[in-house]
């Protein structure tokens, strides 16, 4: 794992229909060190899944630099892992051919292949799902593969998408509390995009609030680990945390 | 109520053991309006022949060999035409649709000649080919061509951009992403071109087979027309619809079921 770190990251599309330059990030500066858990929130719009996909390579920049490890990165690559909402998951692989995709693409062997789909499946419960195909597993399932499978190929930086946004709230909070045990057991580097404020602060050590394509406030999170929901709902710390970051984002 | 309950039970049972007989039931009632229409001879039996006579037909036909010999070379005909037209149509299909540019040059020129309809071709093809096999393959894979490539081309661009993206941010290469996601996710439209390819494919090569022929059920046909035959047209009716049931659901649908569906990307 590595640390990430953007330098006046822009981003201005064109807009056919006006024929004018629209910015959907100005000037936004912010450092992830290496084993650190970032949360970018903000309404929709604010630019925060640009922010993403320009980290991932997906699309250009238009200014500033984005360091991984201190090598400024460009273009997709299997450093940066990334998890989506949709779970883009390949239909017509099994759940242990998803979750060892990225090592067959740098040619580990069958062995090791193996070796690896026992271990991350394992780690993501699924292990009784291994030859199943994602269309037969629910959503949540369906989104541990999909956390496990950029797990598994040993990204430097974990980039997160909303990966949770489409499940239903119990799934929600129990995927939100297995992927805080995994962090605090390998301590990944991790950028993650939300717009629900709790499951920002409920996870990350600190809270980038995003608004109209800029840095608004960067919020620590001191709350101490293991994190629980059956600890937090009732913790005063974490309501006037997540009050605050609330505040901050309606204002945005 | 409870004896058709009954009788329901077993025929659904029975059904299940044997699924080919499933499909022949619907037709009993057919049969026998046909039969009950013969047998009224409100048309001349030299124009509507009974379905007694026909099967009875068949079975010379079948006797004699003229009828395995007739099937055989319609089929190979078929099979060659559908994968010489396949071996053109996907890799075609596969660069219009990842290329911008094969798109805007190969789009017009495709909609052009998928409107000059097979048949119409089988004039300047006789000038140039003759009355033989060449003439009718090109009629195949002319046909096939079409559906087949306009398919892929839009399997290809349906693939979803995020399992794209997934792939390369697990360190795909470009040759690897096109064989991993791209094709497999065009597959389910590339079957479904080559259905709809093959299907019309058939009915082209009939068509041929009747003009150019000197075999084939399209031949047969035509020949019995000639002969005066009406048993033996019918017959040939009959054997096309069954062979095109038999290709249909013994080959396409089995592939489609163990691939898109059981993927859920089409549902059944």
């Amino acid at each position: 794992m590595k640390s990430l770190a953007l330098e006046n990251l822009s981003k201005t599309y064109f807009d056919p229909y006006r024929g004018t330059q629209h910015t959907a990030i100005k000037d936004v500066s912010l450092k992830v060190d290496e084993g650190d858990f970032v949360a970018v929130v903000g309404p929709s719009g604010c630019g925060k899944s640009t922010i993403l996909n320009m980290i991932a390579g997906f699309v250009p920049t238009s200014g500033g630099r984005i360091m991984v490890g201190g090598r400024e990165v460009r273009g997709p690559g299997p450093d940066r892992g990334v998890v989506f909402q949709s779970f883009a998951l390949f239909p017509w692989k099994t759940v242990a051919e998803n979750v060892t995709f990225g090592p067959k693409m740098r040619g580990a062997s069958k062995e090791e292949r193996a070796k690896i789909a026992e271990e991350y499946l394992a780690l993501a419960g699924l292990s009784h799902a291994a030859d199943r195909y994602p269309n037969e597993l629910s959503g949540g399932m369906q989104q541990r593969v999909g956390v496990v499978r950029a797990l598994a190929n040993n990204p430097d930086v974990l980039l997160m998408d909303e990966p949770f946004a489409s499940v239903d709230a119990q799934t929600r909070m129990t995927l939100q509390e297995e992927l805080t045990k995994i962090w605090e057991e390998r301590r990944p580097t991790v950028i993650f995009i939300t717009h629900d404020v709790s499951e920002a602060v409920f996870l990350a050590n600190k809270v980038v609030v995003l608004s109209k394509g800029h840095v608004l406030e960067e919020v620590d999170i001191p709350l101490k680990r293991p994190r629980v929901w059956d600890d937090l709902v009732e913790d005063e710390a974490f309501k006037t945390l997540s009050n605050h970051v609330l505040q901050l984002v309606r204002r945005a | 109520m409870t004896a058709i309950y009954t009788i329901w039970g077993y025929y659904a049972r029975w059904t299940a053991r044997w699924p080919a007989m499933a499909a022949f039931v619907p037709f009993v009632p057919l049969i026998a309006a046909w039969g009950f229409i013969a047998w009224l001879e409100i048309f001349p039996p030299v124009f509507l022949p009974g379905p007694v006579e026909v099967v009875e037909r068949a079975w010379t036909l079948l006797y004699k060999g003229i009828l395995t010999d007739y099937l055989a070379d319609s089929l190979s005909r078929l099979a060659v035409g559908a994968a010489v037209g396949m071996c053109i149509a996907i890799p075609l299909g596969v660069l219009i649709g990842l290329s911008r540019r094969a798109h805007d040059f190969a789009w017009p020129i495709l909609l052009f000649f998928q409107a000059i309809g097979d048949i119409a071709w089988l004039p300047i093809l006789l000038v140039w080919f003759g009355f033989g096999l060449t003439t009718m393959t090109f009629v195949i894979v002319y046909t096939v061509l079409f559906p087949v490539v306009l398919n892929t081309v839009l399997g290809i661009r349906s693939v979803k951009p995020e399992l794209r993206r997934a792939a390369q941010s697990l360190g795909a290469s470009k040759p690897r992403i096109l064989l991993e996601v791209t094709l497999p996710g065009a597959l389910p439209n590339i079957i479904t071109g080559l259905r709809n390819g093959l299907g019309y494919g058939w009915r082209a090569l009939i068509a041929a087979e009747i003009i150019v022929g000197t075999s084939g059920i399209g031949f047969l046909m035509f020949d019995a027309r000639r002969a005066g035959s009406v048993e033996e047209i019918v017959v040939g009716m009959i054997v096309l619809g069954i062979l095109w049931y038999i290709v249909d659901s013994w080959f396409l649908a089995p592939i489609e079921r163990a691939t898109g569906q059981r993927w859920g990307l089409v549902t059944s």
